[in-house]
């Protein structure tokens, strides 16, 4: 029975990133439907995100199953599939169930759903916290004390400080190549205008040689890369990417040109092979948001807000709708970031709701 | 070799074959001949396997058998070569010949294309088809396909002791005749080793080919008959014979057309089909077009509603010109079709009766682009009332309706979008007596109501019962035109001479 | 000895790549430097092993869309089978591969099991076991990348022979056992039966559903090979090891000039379709092309490929 035995140990690597846990064994889902609310408490937290099969959202799930098992209340992942009207219907069943103790931390699937997962969450006078996506003229004072929170991440910083890394590693002066993700993202335009700026701070002496969209994925940037070698060969200084899939996959067409090591690969996430290629000197830097914080901090503030710990309508509007922290991740830096964050686990304390906050997020 | 003693089927009480004896020699080619309906494909299906006769038996070199299949048949040495072919176009002439046969031709895994192709070579010789095997089938012409099934069907020689018996049904329908002639040399060839069967509309192609002739109607050998007895038109009195019952199609209640004229048909001409046909055609007449199958009416029928496009000549109803026009121009002009094959081009089984009703011209039911829902439900109660449509309500999917309500179903559509002009293409094929008589009723309905009518009948007494006026085709060139309004009625004998 | 007819439609997938390499190499010379055409046929590698196999289920007539998910549980069964980064491995090493492509070709048998026996669409029951195959997939892996340590599975996208990736001979072995399969295998030519006329296969006594089950394994396997040599190129398994290549695979088939309604093409024009694909890829980034426009260039080709793959009917109009 090896199979289960690698199993068991792809969840004991999970569960090495859960703070206090006491999980059982037999806790996984598919990637589908709505897992089993497993302990019996007074509310039933819950997370919707895209799927568990990327590493984002199963981190977010982690930190989310941890910090419900830490206040002891049932839990459970709804998963979108990347289809906004599941993500809204499972939410709705959710709350038809739980009625006014139900408390989500949500990543709508596209910016327009968050309107009507809130309202429904306001009508069922439960709590809801959202991240990443939603429209700029929804914000959570509109909705009383139910719709608790929003908050993201700038992506301008991390594409400019990411940049400027790379920068540094060929000296400052030559040209880039680099790979966005998919065009109308918020998170690729954000991405993609830091790296602008970065590149417009140095007076013209980083050029972009070309950018291409890979659409976050590592394949494509593979193959994208690859032409750019014939393309511009030894012009190339240095590869910024828009994400850490991309990041590896242009990591990958470059070892089988033997430039590995040699032209160095930025990226953005924080992923585990991302940061294990920093440490292989292969990237430059990665920026890690944390998605286990993400998944906890989300159901905190919902779950501190219902228990009457602190009144959202009583609160600033920069801690209703504000920027997290990302941390940056460099060669210098990448040893201490794993022993704490890979092979340790990083203690969050659940309570320090706006620890991170860097801001009020401003709409332009 | 094969003898069948007083076959006889029943489908759900109707009898479908009754007591049909028939023997096949080697050495002999049987001529099979009958209208359709008259029990020759289900006598096919017995022999085949696919049908068991209710009573009687079969004999196949002299031992009683039990047919359970197509494959069963082929061990007992009865191979059939289909009316459509039955070659898959994009494999091999060899691979044909062998298909699910194959394992012997298999070493190690592989095919040995050498052997299989060298096999298939040795079949090829039989039918004298020089091909090269490794050919694609699909690029053969009509005439070597045929002859690759011949090949196929006597595999069966190295694969069953004793005399084979060959089914060949309908294989000259799509034949020009030098390939006629060559099929027909190759079925001689084979004589001397089996004993064939051999069906087929044109009667002197059968009386040619035959030794034998056994002549079926409604399910009954009506007459066996030795090639030197046999002539086209005693076969055909035979086939069609058939007390003439005027009364049955109340004759006296036709209407008298009106002296307008309706349709002009002028020069109509479609390669392989029908050609230089022109006739006029009043307001409130019924004319008939008839023919032996494949004398050309099914294509013109559907040449004048715009299904099949013509080379020459024109096409003119009411003052409007519908030469090759698409569908929706002939209809939005007045012309409604009444398909042959109710199934795929009549109605929408799934679809209710109130929406078959609406399929065309559904424009003239919207309200601001919108369906208007209470103008349709009423204007389809009343053609439900009108033509005797016999459904639970509107929204009955047509599929729960019998064969005689879907017709009038199609029939109300075309009621609705008041068309001038009915092509009925053998509207009464399938239903039982008592809807026969609704159908005709309502095509002396529409006449009374000034609507000109096309009409291929099932029958040559149909045609005669309804028209007015009868158009004779044969082979594509109109032989005849008779006006039926004369004192004493035309027979089916009065027809025949021209037919064939 | 293949069946072969020569018409426009056969050959009009090779005059438009070579019509493709001349235009590009005109504009951008580099394109046909040695590197480059390696670079391509590198890329290649994983999608051809994939279409050959799609090819296979639409000579037949069918469709399999489990691309994705028939990889991504072959990337977890290779995961679990060799020294990977969570320790918990079998560690058979390069004896892995047999069992991760037995495996692939078991999950495709269970597609074409649950087409033939209880009648599901083949594009339903591809679609639906594909989704299983994630599920199983992201269980089997935590929703995690799980590395691959295993340097011999490492070295098939790394090590290079005579300077070629050990991909490209892997592919080439695969496009090889494809093509002996098509024309000298009883299942090669019934699936090509099955796909020209069904009914008439089924009357000549074949068990259709053996061989549509068969076909599906067989498919599931050249997915099992794609998924071992996507995996490692990214030197870990992942639930998401084969994403976007559904759309790569089908596009290449149709490409080729393999009909989507069965019965004609083949593995030799699916290699076709897949190096157009590719090259257009490359191309179009060595031509600089922005990404909208390389999008729409390679939407507008597909339409167009499906296009001169029809037989002219009038003014039918197609489902």
């Amino acid at each position: 029975m090896f199979i289960r035995n690698f199993m068991e140990r792809s969840m004991i690597d999970r569960r090495r990133f859960l703070i206090g846990s006491a999980l059982g064994a037999g806790t996984v889902a598919v990637s589908a439907g709505i897992w089993p609310a497993r302990a019996a408490g007074t509310y039933l937290l819950a997370s919707s995100i895209r799927s568990l099969s990327n590493a984002f959202h199963a981190a977010w799930n982690k930190g989310a199953e941890a910090f419900a098992s830490s206040v002891g209340e049932g839990y459970s992942a709804l998963v979108t599939e990347g289809n906004s009207e599941k993500g809204i219907a499972d939410i709705k069943a959710l709350l038809a169930k739980a009625g006014d103790k139900a408390i989500l931390g949500v990543d709508p699937n596209d910016s327009p759903d968050a309107r009507p997962i809130v309202e429904a969450v306001s009508a069922a006078k439960s709590h809801v916290v959202t991240v990443w996506n939603k429209p700029s003229d929804l914000h959570p004072w509109d909705f009383g004390d139910n719709y608790v929170a929003h908050f993201s991440f700038n992506g301008i910083p991390a594409g400019e400080q990411t940049a400027k890394s790379l920068f540094d590693t060929f000296g400052g002066e030559g040209g880039i190549v680099a790979l966005g993700g998919i065009a109308s993202n918020t998170p690729a335009i954000e991405r993609k205008a830091g790296l602008m700026k970065a590149i417009e701070a140095t007076g013209g002496k980083v050029k972009l040689l070309d950018f291409q969209d890979a659409d976050w994925d590592s394949t494509k940037a593979t193959n994208i890369v690859g032409a750019w070698i014939t393309r511009f060969g030894s012009d190339i200084k240095g590869i910024w990417a828009a994400n850490d899939s991309m990041a590896v996959g242009a990591l990958e067409a470059l070892r089988a040109e033997g430039l590995a090591g040699k032209v160095l690969v930025t990226g953005i996430d924080g992923t585990k092979d991302a940061v294990q290629a920093i440490r292989n000197k292969e990237m430059a830097a990665t920026v890690d948001w944390d998605p286990i914080w993400i998944g906890g901090i989300a159901l905190s503030l919902g779950y501190q807000a219902a228990t009457g710990k602190f009144v959202p309508s009583k609160e600033p509007q920069e801690h209703r709708e504000f920027y997290g922290t990302g941390v940056m991740i460099t060669q210098s830096d990448v040893e201490d970031y794993w022993k704490t964050h890979v092979e340790a686990t990083p203690a969050i304390d659940w309570n320090d709701l706006w620890g991170r906050v860097t801001g009020q997020i401003k709409y332009s | 070799m094969l003898q069948l003693n007083d076959i006889t089927k029943n489908f759900y009480g109707v009898q479908a074959l009754k007591e049909v004896s028939l023997s096949v020699r080697v050495g002999e080619v049987v001529g099979l001949v009958g209208e359709n309906g008259a029990g020759k494909s289900t006598l096919m299906k017995v022999l085949n396997g696919i049908h068991q006769p209710t009573n009687g038996s079969i004999e196949i070199n002299g031992a009683k058998r039990v047919l359970r299949g197509p494959r069963d048949a082929a061990t007992h040495g009865i191979g059939m070569v289909f009316q459509e072919q039955s070659l898959v176009p994009n494999i091999s002439i060899a691979e044909n010949i062998f298909l699910g046969n194959e394992a012997r031709f298999v070493k190690f895994g592989r095919i040995d294309w050498r052997t299989m192709n060298d096999a298939a070579r040795q079949q090829l010789a039989k039918v004298g088809l020089e091909v090269d095997p490794n050919t694609v089938t699909a690029d053969l012409s009509f005439i070597q396909r045929q002859m690759v099934e011949l090949a196929k069907v006597l595999t069966l020689e190295e694969a069953v002791a004793g005399n084979l018996c060959i089914l060949l049904d309908e294989p000259t329908s799509m034949l020009e005749q030098a390939e006629i002639t060559i099929l027909f040399s190759v079925i001689r060839k084979l004589r001397g080793r089996a004993g064939i069967v051999f069906i087929s509309h044109r009667l002197d192609e059968v009386i040619e080919i035959s030794d034998t002739i056994y002549v079926m109607k409604d399910g009954a050998v009506v007459s066996r008959m030795e090639k030197a007895e046999a002539s086209p038109s005693r076969i055909h009195h035979l086939m069609v014979g058939r007390e003439v019952a005027a009364s049955y199609y109340k004759q006296e209640e036709r209407q008298r057309p009106e002296k307008q004229i309706a349709l002009k048909v002028r020069g109509l001409t479609k390669a392989g089909a029908f050609e230089d046909i022109s006739f006029d055609l009043n307001q409130g007449e019924v004319a008939a077009l008839v023919g032996t199958e494949g004398a050309g009416s099914e294509p013109l029928i559907r040449s004048l509603f715009g299904l099949e496009k013509v080379e020459r000549g024109t096409i003119e109803l009411n003052g409007i010109d519908l030469t090759n026009v698409l569908t929706d121009r002939s209809v939005a002009a007045g012309v409604g079709y009444v398909p042959r094959e109710r199934k795929i081009e009549g109605i929408v089984e799934e679809m209710s009766v109130q929406e078959n009703i609406f399929l065309p011209l559904a424009r003239q039911a919207t309200r601001f682009g919108l369906f208007d829902f209470s103008r349709m439900a009423k204007k389809t109660n009343e053609l439900m009332g009108k033509l005797r449509i016999k459904a639970p309500d509107r929204s009955t999917p047509c599929v729960n309706l019998s064969g005689g309500n879907q017709q009038k179903v199609v029939l109300a559509r075309w009621y609705r979008t008041g068309a001038r002009l009915f092509l009925l293409d053998h509207p009464t094929r399938g239903l039982d007596v008592g809807a026969k008589e609704d159908v005709y009723s309502l095509i002396r309905e529409i006449c009374a109501g000034g609507a000109a009518v096309i009409l291929i009948g099932d029958t040559l007494e149909e045609a005669l019962g309804l028209a007015h006026t009868i158009v004779v085709l044969k082979d594509g060139m109109q032989t005849a035109r008779f006006d039926n309004t004369a004192a004493t009625p035309l027979t089916p004998l009065d027809l025949i001479p021209h037919m064939v | 000895m293949t069946v072969t007819r020569l018409r426009l439609a056969s050959v009009m997938p090779l005059l438009v790549l070579a019509g493709l390499c001349v235009a590009i190499s005109i504009a951008e010379p580099r394109f046909l430097s040695i590197d480059n055409l390696i670079r391509i046929a590198a890329a290649s590698a994983a999608p051809l092993v994939l279409a050959l196999g799609a090819t296979f289920v639409i000579l037949m007539g069918s469709i399999d869309l489990s691309v994705e998910g028939s990889m991504a549980f072959a990337s977890a069964i290779l995961a679990a089978c060799v020294a990977n980064a969570n320790g918990a491995g079998l560690d058979l090493g390069l004896a892995a591969l047999p069992l991760v492509i037995a495996a692939a070709a078991l999950f495709g048998a269970l597609i074409g099991v649950i087409h033939t026996y209880l009648r599901v669409p083949s594009f339903m029951a591809s679609l639906g076991m594909g989704f299983v195959g994630l599920g199983i997939a992201t269980i089997m892996l935590g929703g995690e990348r799980v590395g691959i340590v295993d340097e011999s599975i490492r070295a098939l996208a790394l090590t290079r022979i005579l300077n070629l990736p050990i991909s490209i001979y892997v592919a080439t072995f695969m496009l090889a056992l494809a093509w002996v399969i098509q024309n000298h295998t009883r299942i090669g030519r019934r699936m090509l039966a099955l796909g020209g006329a069904e009914q008439l296969v089924v009357a000549s006594g074949v068990n259709v559903r053996h061989v549509r089950i068969l076909v599906f394994a067989i498919a599931g396997a050249f997915f099992g090979v794609g998924a071992v040599l996507a995996s490692a190129r990214l030197g870990a398994s992942s639930a998401l090891v084969g994403s976007g290549q559904l759309f790569t695979a089908i596009s290449a088939v149709v490409v080729g000039g393999t009909a989507l309604t069965g019965g004609s093409g083949g593995v030799l024009a699916t290699l076709l379709g897949v190096l157009i694909v590719m090259v257009l890829n490359n191309g179009m980034v060595i031509l600089g092309l922005p990404t909208f426009v390389q999008q729409g260039v390679l939407g507008i080709m597909i339409i167009i490929a499906v296009l001169l793959n029809q037989p002219i009917r009038g003014l039918a109009v197609a489902k």
